[in-house]
């Protein structure tokens, strides 16, 4: 784990929100989906962060916000520490050169009437390659992501390969133009499980051979502990938790955190005989609960839950207070801060 | 595009269209009479000297309709395509734009659709009776082309969300050029059919118009030639070559058209043409299964234990393919003991599913059982196999015997119906000395057992979380009290706090009612945590099967322990995880010998000979040749790889 003092992110995300109106009827006519609140995130490059949440936690809009593909209700994206906004045109194409956004679905995300080597030859001149540099580039990108021959990939169609190595093809064609940042949404969640990791693997060393900032959203944090340098825990639109993945997964401070954690299957360690507390399901993003979103299923509510949103709250460090970046956005950690 | 021509109705469809076509552009040259010229052989019919007869005025009918097929044709086709390439502008503009351009374009389209399109082509026409066939086309392509658009801008709409679109907005590319290269691309098919559609419609309204006397009756048609026909009172006098040809030219190509029509939607579509393929062989026979029902009761008694519910014994299972057929499930041999909870794992094509579904006894073509039993033995002791029971007697075991709750509960669950009226459906069909009170009480009963609030029996499907739904998938497969519960990746498709929510709820549910469970899912480590036995399948076969805990602790498979190796663990310490290399094995082309060996660490020389059977391997059953048999062994052992 490299120190993050003293680093500046790639891309960072201060604030982000995002509410979606809903077009309906009578009651609901106004509604306000509130499916981002207040996320604050950094990436940095060579490095793996996750960004952990069950459906509906809001992980996937942060995807498509910071790969600005819609518009925030507020909040700041810098890359390189400079603010940026683009909608479409040039200045979108010169940002997706940057940050490349990668998709969940293997089956879905080609356009099944071309060839592979068809799709990345187009991503490859629409930023501007000329014609002779392009055939060596697909066979250099092919070779990257452990598909060789590349000539023998490159004539494919999509449904002529496996779902896992459709993933690799996805791989490719975000890295095709050199990206500082790849967002990856649940690169793996589609794939069968023996597949999983021979992507996620390759995706980590990509990062660090690459110096590429990853950002890796999940809803399995146990992958998270795995491949991500840091990790950050969302519900509900909000974040609770964060810092180092092994501190996170290992000693979950947030009570959300901690159900996920009790709850993912697990046959190594002994079954608990009673189900974890807090079962239910998250809230209604039209009305969400004040204070903390999570406080309607937390076992250690307080009243002061019920109303105000708990800030981030500093955790100790395995070196001291502070050093690991652990946090929790809960007020059981108030008094640990102070 | 061979193989469109393979296809009959395509063939016959163009052969049918070729014709005309040639008729068209040749056809004048081969009958040098003019179609105009008047003689003096009136209202003859078919002769050498005319094949077709004359009309009233003496003019050769044959040259009326050689002559006719370029005017009707040059009309259809022009006026075709005019109204396709106004349905794609509209389609897809309105498709892909949205918002404001879909709502006008859409209430464009939708005036033109309820405009009785007849009346409308006629108004339009009386104005324009001079014009000749340019007027004429562009008449009857603005009245023709908003069914396309609908079509299209369903089609695009649904193409705009699917990823691939996304990725490409992602890379940065323009409207125009997604729309070129990524949306029209996948919409051939149904371009080519609107376009067919509207070549037969154009041509269907040109005769129309024509017999109206609507068009420029001083050039033949094969509407002209019906309009003089009529004209000549040919009803009266009986001349029935006079109307004939031209009638059944226009029927003749607009069934070619269809043909090709048909043709390329079964061929695009591949699920007619799976269709069309079954019910060209014909319905299957009932195989027949002789001597099943001599599974007797003493058998039984001989040779298992009493706690044995149900046993699979060398099931096979195939899917009819155009190439041959596919074993999906291969001899496999599985036994499911009373109370306990038998989990089966494996990967996509593994045969788990289709082996659940054989179970259920919902196979359905071209899926179908080719041999083995899977028998079931009741309290009583009685047997009987599952796989042979007819229509009455399986109606009885299911859902009372045996259940069984699926992955998607939102496709299972009927959308328009309230979970309590679903609920009650399944005791008014298999309880039926039930009162209306009694029945009300047991689904108020159903919905606590599986903890949803009784005062939630009203609720529709959709008006509940996927949890709360796949709740309700349990309570209907509770409500006969069965013996046995089939889980097909009942909690895949839920959050993990969900799944562990519902799969202790089962746990506990089983405690108190005591069925036994067969749990299927690729999801290893959550079958370790609920199984008594565990069955890994790969390719069709069941690679080990044994009792999970020890499975857990010592896998010998070298694919069960690769595969435990995939899955990252939250307790302990972080260990290596390897992931396995390649992919699952495509059914169709199985690799030789042990179908796991390409991807097998331990892979030796032999491997690739034979499959490798179940051997026991005390307390699993392993089947890998690692572990040679005690008798048929030539090869020696090597040193069996510690577990990790």
């Amino acid at each position: 784990m490299t120190a993050t003092i003293n680093r500046s992110p790639v891309l960072a995300a201060t604030g982000l929100t995002k509410h979606f109106t809903v077009r309906g009827r009578g009651a609901s006519r106004h509604a306000v989906v509130h499916a981002v609140d207040d996320v604050s995130i950094a990436l940095f490059a060579g490095e793996v962060t996750a960004l952990v949440g069950e459906s509906g936690s809001g992980k996937s809009t942060v995807a498509r916000l910071l790969a600005q593909l819609m518009p925030a209700t507020s909040g700041v994206i810098s890359l390189r520490g400079t603010p940026i906004t683009v909608r479409r045109g040039k200045r979108f194409r010169a940002y997706v050169r940057s940050v490349q956004l990668m998709l969940q679905d293997p089956f879905g995300s080609f356009n099944p009437v071309h060839t592979v080597g068809a799709t990345l030859r187009r991503v490859l001149r629409m930023h501007g390659r000329s014609a002779n540099e392009i055939s060596g580039m697909i066979d250099r990108l092919l070779t990257e992501v452990n598909l060789t021959p590349p000539a023998q990939y490159a004539s494919r169609y999509p449904h002529e390969l496996s779902g896992g190595q459709r993933q690799r093809i996805s791989i490719a064609r975000a890295l095709a133009v050199n990206p500082d940042v790849l967002l990856a949404d649940e690169p793996v969640s589609m794939l069968d499980v023996s597949i999983r990791l021979g992507v996620l693997n390759l995706l980590a060393e990509l990062a660090s051979e690459r110096e590429l900032a990853l950002l890796y959203i999940t809803h399995d944090i146990a992958s998270a502990r795995y491949f991500a340098t840091n990790t950050v825990v969302m519900y509900a639109g909000r974040m609770v938790e964060g810092g180092p993945s092994e501190t996170v997964t290992q000693e979950p401070a947030h009570p959300y955190t901690q159900l996920l954690v009790a709850s993912a299957p697990d046959p190594g360690r002994p079954l608990a005989p009673v189900p974890p507390s807090g079962l239910g399901s998250p809230p209604s993003l039209i009305n969400p609960p004040a204070g903390c979103r999570f406080h309607p299923r937390c076992p250690l509510a307080m009243p002061k839950c019920a109303t105000e949103v708990p800030p981030k709250f500093t955790l100790a460090g395995t070196s001291g207070p502070g050093t690991d970046g652990h946090w929790a956005a809960c007020w059981l950690h108030e008094k640990s801060e102070s | 595009m061979s193989r469109a021509l393979r296809s009959p109705k395509i063939l016959t469809g163009l052969i049918i269209v070729a014709f005309f076509v040639l008729l068209a552009a040749f056809g004048p040259l081969l009958v040098r009479t003019d179609p105009s010229a008047v003689s003096n052989d009136a209202l003859r019919p078919p002769s050498v000297a005319h094949w077709f007869g004359t009309t009233q005025n003496g003019q050769d009918i044959l040259a009326q309709v050689v002559d006719g097929a370029r005017n009707s044709m040059i009309v259809g086709f022009v006026a075709g395509a005019l109204s396709t390439v106004l349905s794609v502008l509209v389609g897809v503009t309105a498709g892909y734009l949205g918002r404001v351009w879909d709502e006008s374009l859409s209430v464009l389209s939708n005036v033109f659709l309820v405009i009785p399109t007849l009346p409308l082509t006629v108004i339009v026409a009386a104005y324009l009776p001079h014009s000749g066939q340019f007027g004429l086309i562009i008449v009857i392509a603005l009245t023709g082309w908003a069914w396309g658009a609908r079509v299209l801008r369903a089609q695009t709409l649904s193409l705009r969300k699917r990823d691939f679109v996304e990725a490409a907005r992602a890379s940065g590319q323009g409207s125009l050029r997604i729309i070129a290269s990524e949306i029209l691309p996948n919409q051939t098919a149904i371009i080519a059919a609107a376009f067919l559609g509207n070549v037969v419609s154009a041509i269907l309204t040109e005769a129309g118009l024509a017999f109206l006397g609507l068009t420029d009756l001083t050039q033949w048609s094969w509407g002209g030639i019906l309009y003089w026909a009529q004209n000549g009172n040919v009803l009266l006098s009986g001349a029935w070559w006079w109307f004939v040809p031209a009638g059944l030219c226009i029927a003749l190509l607009g069934a070619g058209l269809s043909l090709v029509n048909f043709g390329i939607d079964e061929f695009v579509n591949p699920r007619l043409r799976a269709v069309g393929a079954n019910s060209r062989r014909g319905p299957r026979k009932p195989r027949m299964r002789p001597a099943r029902w001599d599974v007797s009761t003493e058998s039984i008694a001989d040779n298992q234990a009493p706690d044995v519910l149900l046993e699979m014994k060398n099931v096979s299972i195939d899917y009819e393919t155009d190439d041959g057929a596919v074993h999906a499930v291969d001899d496999v041999s599985l036994t499911l003991h009373r109370g306990e909870v038998l989990g089966i794992a494996g990967e996509s094509g593994s045969g788990k599913s289709t082996l659940a579904y054989a179970i259920t006894r919902l196979l359905k073509a071209p899926a179908h059982a080719t041999g083995g039993q899977i028998v079931y033995t009741s309290k009583a002791g009685k047997a009987v196999d599952v796989l042979a029971l007819n229509g009455e007697e399986l109606r009885a075991f299911r859902w009372d015997t045996l259940s069984i709750v699926f992955q998607s509960a939102m496709n299972a669950l009927n959308p328009v119906l309230r979970i309590g009226t679903q609920i009650g459906d399944v005791l008014t069909a298999h309880r039926k000395n039930l009162t209306a009170t009694q029945r009300a009480a047991r689904v108020k009963e159903l919905l606590r057992l599986v903890g949803i609030p009784e005062d939630r029996a009203t609720a529709y499907p959709h008006e509940l979380s996927g949890g709360m739904r796949q709740r309700v998938m349990i309570a209907i497969a509770l409500a006969l009290d069965p013996e046995v519960i089939v889980l097909d990746e009942p909690t895949t498709a839920l959050d993990t706090v969900i799944q562990r929510e519902i799969v202790s709820q089962l746990s506990a549910l089983r405690e108190r009612l005591g069925f036994s469970v067969v749990f299927i899912t690729h999801d290893l480590s959550l079958l370790v945590e609920m199984s008594d036995t565990i069955a890994v399948m790969y390719a069709g076969r069941v690679v080990e099967t044994g009792p999970a805990e020890q499975f857990y602790r010592n896998p010998r498979h070298p694919y069960s322990k690769a595969l435990l190796q995939c899955f990252p663990t939250l307790s302990g310490p972080r260990r290596q995880l390897a992931g396995i290399p390649g992919s699952p094995p495509d059914l169709r082309e199985l690799p030789t010998g042990c179908p796991f060996q390409p991807r097998c660490a331990h892979a030796f020389e032999g491997c690739d000979d034979q499959r490798p059977v179940l051997v026991p391997l005390v307390p699993q059953q392993v089947a890998c040749r690692l572990y040679p048999a005690g008798d048929d062994s030539q090869v020696s052992a090597p040193s069996v790889p510690e577990p990790v």
